[in-house]
This record gives C-alpha cells, structure tokens and sequence, in this order.
C-alpha cells in the first residue's frame, strides 16, 4: 500500500495557495465527510481550544482521509508526546501553538520527525497500516505547523527561522495583541504592522506563511507572502441564515 | 421552576416564520450559533446520528442558547416519539405520517392525557417543574412530514387531526413518486408543493418545506411559515467564493 498524500504540504511546497476549512463551529467527523463536495485542501481540528484530543482524533482524521483532505490538528502543548500521539493516529499536520525561540521549535521538529530529522517515538501511524517502509516515508508526508504568537517569538524569529523541516511559520494576531499589551485588539494597527512584517520576513527566508483568511483580507496576506490560508466557516453560517431572515422577514407578512 | 417556553410555537402563534436550522448535530456547534439567535435547531434522527445516546446534550446545548429543538425520529412509533421528548426535545419531526390513524398516533405519543397517552415520564425539560403533566402540552411541538402521494390524497383527513403544529411538505420523497428523484424543485414537484400547501393554509393549519439555498425564495413565497435551512449550503457557498478568489490570486 502505498502513504496517504499531504495534499496541503506539497501544494505549499510547489507555491500555491492552500485553503483549509478550520472545524469551528462545524464539527464532528459524520459532519466533515459532507464537506467533501467543497474539496477543502485541508481540516484543521481544534484541540488547542477545542474537543479534539486522542479518544477522537482517528474518526476525525479518517473523515478527512475519505474526502481526500489533510487532517491538520492543532494540540494545546508543545510536547514529542504529545506530537507523535497526534501523528500516530492519524493526523497528517500539527500545529503547534505559542513557539517562542529556537529550541522550542527544534522540539516540534525532534517530536513530529522520525530519525534521522528527529525522535519521534516509532510507532505504525494510522497512517502507516500496510504502508512499506512506513518509517522511511512518513516524515515526508507529516507537516509542521508553529504558532509564533507572542511579541517574544517575533523577536526571535531569525534563529527560529534557521530551524529546517517546519512547513508554515503562522503568525496568529489574537495572542500577538496580547502579548503587546493589546489585549482583544487583533486588529489593532501596531498589531496589523508586526504581523505583515513578520510575514515578509518569513518568506523572505524562503519559508512558508498563512493565516485566517477571508474575502476581504485575503489579497492582503497575499501580497504580504502568504500563501496557507485558514478558513473559520461561522462567518460563512452567520451570513447565510442572515440572508434568509431576511428575505422572509421582506416577504412573509 | 417554570417550564421552558417553546419558542417556535408562541412565533407560529404570532403569525411569524421560523427557520429550523440542520447539519448541526453536534453541541459545541450548535451553542456556537447563539450570536445569530436561531429560532430552531434541528436534530436528525431519520437519516443522520442523532438518537437516545446524544438527545439529551444536543437539546441541552439548544436550551442554553434559548433556541426551540426539533428531533426527527426515525418512524411514527409510539415510545420512540415520547422517547425524544422525555431526553429533552421540545419538538418532534415524525416522516412519512400517511394517513389520520398515523397523525393520531404522533399526537397521542406526544401528548399527555387528556389530549393523549405520552408515556408517563419526567422529562428532562421538566426537571423542578411544579405540575410538569399538566403544562407539558403547552409546550410540545409537533411537526409532521407530509412527503408521499398517498399523504395527499388523504390530506383533508389529516388536517382534521388537531394539536399538529406544522405540516410539513417534504419535497425530497414527493420527487421519487414524482418520477423525478433528486429534483426537489423540478417544476412538478414545486407544482404539487404548492398546492399541498395552499391546501394546508386555506384550512387554517401552518405548512412548512424545505428552503436551500437554490429554493429559499421560492419556498418563503409558498404561503408556507416554517422553513428546514441547512448550514452545509451557506459554508459551500462562503468556502467556494474564497477558493475561488484565492486560487486567482
């Protein structure tokens, strides 16, 4: 049998956008199989903030397997254990929030990495059942994702930057402003700045960036350099049930 | 403690439409939706995962967010109709009701005597509830499917049944005895849609239908108040507008 595809990965890789549906406000894996005539390039599950931890990850996954997208999870802790739990049972991507320096990155890549990149802990992934010579193939296929979501990060960024083998630097705005002393101001335009820098300073280095993206800021985060695009589909509901109140509010007396 | 208003049923009494919202049977979602308002949410025991196991934190998640929550049981049987209610469902959707002995049934199923025979049982909506038997009824809401030709023909009877609130012309198996599978909205179906519906409407009694993105105005101009929406229609439709802007960039 032959590995799954990272169809998000080598899509970045090869310089093209990515949009990857994020499961907030829309889930459960009998609900992500019905996404599949939208041909998502990738799920991203919530397990930082959200219910996706290990007693689930493997129906979530296997859903997105089935409509042929990549399952990126994100998990709440920068730990291997944690990583190559996520990797083994079933998730093709990781994100990893909050990454501040060089070493924490090194951690992501050590835990999400079979030898010789790393040490992830040898395990048959999901991902792996039938595939031969799994272990040789699987770190070509597994993505890392890190979060640098606090000023601290943005000031260490050229040695994270020097770390190989992690896929997408995203820089998320909502810790940032935290971190600025601007707390619930993601839009704040010092933010805005930081963000757009930082996104130029990652591709610059030839690395990969994304984002939250929209309609509206999409071009934006384009021009800026990046290209991993996250999609939260609770505008999407929020507009379409608008839009029928309404019409029948107009039209039903 | 009082019981819980139903929400749907005082907007139907009022003369106004309600939106019964699907693709959610998931909690965490649904108490997500609570900016919107809904009127309704929809849980799918016909054709999707809800049953016993999941009725009571779906409908919890409804009653937080103060939204009215319909489950659909999958046939018109007795304890599965009560069944529903008792796990906290405020509503019951029941298919394929063809006849006045099938409404009868899903009215004496979901209500308490004297009205019916509901089985007897404290249901979750009536936790601390003084003399829940006796105000249940108030707030139970009943929706049948009228979605098969023999429904049609024997619709004036079934009108006659009273204590249903909504009379449901399901398109999507009208169109298969229709001759027509999969088109919901080919122009016979809509035809016999709304007549069904002006029938339902000239007797008194509210009709509901399906109302996606492709039928909505159509169907919000049918004379029909209650309307089943989907949430996978409006994600479709925000999604593939982004991948298509973003893939031209």
């Amino acid at each position: 049998m032959k590995i799954r595809r990272n169809i998000v990965k080598e899509r970045l890789h090869q310089g093209k956008t990515v949009s990857c549906l994020a499961a907030w406000g829309y889930s459960g894996p009998d609900h992500i199989e019905r996404l599949g005539p939208f041909q998502p390039h990738g799920v991203f599950l919530e397990g930082e903030h959200g219910n996706i931890d290990p007693p689930n990850i493997s129906n979530f996954t296997r859903s997105c397997d089935i409509i042929g997208a990549t399952p990126i999870v994100r998990i709440n802790q920068n730990d291997q254990g944690v990583i190559y739990r996520t990797l083994d049972l079933g998730a093709l991507g990781i994100a990893v929030p909050h990454v501040n320096n060089k070493e924490e990155a090194e951690n992501v890549v050590e835990g999400g990495k079979f030898y010789p990149l790393g040490k992830r802990g040898s395990f048959t992934s999901r991902q792996g059942i039938g595939v031969e010579n799994y272990h040789d193939l699987a770190n070509d296929q597994t993505m890392l994702i890190v979060l640098l979501e606090d000023i601290v990060a943005v000031e260490n960024l050229d040695s994270i930057l020097e770390v190989d083998h992690i896929d997408v630097f995203m820089v998320p705005s909502g810790d940032l402003a935290q971190s600025m002393g601007l707390p619930g101001q993601a839009n704040h335009p010092d933010v805005q700045k930081v963000v757009d820098e930082t996104m130029r300073r990652i591709t610059k280095k030839g690395r990969i960036t994304g984002a939250i993206a929209n309609k509206d800021n999409v071009k934006n985060l384009y021009d800026n350099g990046a290209t991993f695009f996250l999609c939260d589909p609770r505008p999407y509901m929020s507009e379409g049930f608008e839009k029928y109140q309404e019409f029948a509010k107009r039209n039903i007396k | 403690m009082e019981l819980r208003k139903n929400r749907i049923k005082q907007r139907l009494r009022d003369g106004k439409h309600v939106i019964a919202i699907e693709n959610m049977n998931d909690a965490d979602s649904v108490e997500q939706f609570a900016p919107n308002n809904p009127h309704c949410f929809w849980f799918e025991g016909e054709h999707f995962i809800v049953n016993p196991q999941n009725i009571g934190d779906l409908t919890r998640a409804a009653d937080l967010i103060n939204t009215t929550s319909i489950v659909r049981v999958p046939r018109p049987e007795y304890q599965l109709i009560y069944h529903a209610f008792d796990l906290g469902a405020q509503g019951v959707a029941v298919p394929h009701v063809k006849s006045r002995a099938d409404a009868e049934l899903v009215v004496k199923a979901s209500k308490f005597s004297p009205i019916g025979q509901r089985g007897m049982f404290t249901s979750r909506q009536g936790i601390g509830v003084d003399d829940y038997f006796r105000k249940a009824n108030d707030e139970t809401f009943i929706l049948v499917f009228i979605e098969d030709l023999e429904a049609i023909e024997n619709l004036d009877e079934i009108l006659e049944v009273d204590n249903i609130d909504v009379f449901f012309v399901g398109p999507g198996d009208l169109s298969q005895e229709l001759g027509h599978i999969g088109e919901q909205n080919h122009p016979e179906v809509n035809k016999v849609v709304q007549e069904t519906i002006n029938r339902i409407t000239k007797k008194g009694r509210v009709a509901g239908t399906v109302a996606n993105i492709h039928s909505y105005e159509w169907a919000m101009q049918t004379g029909a108040r209650f309307f089943l929406s989907g949430t996978l229609d409006w994600i479709g439709k925000g999604f593939n507008e982004f991948k298509e802007l973003s893939e031209k960039l």
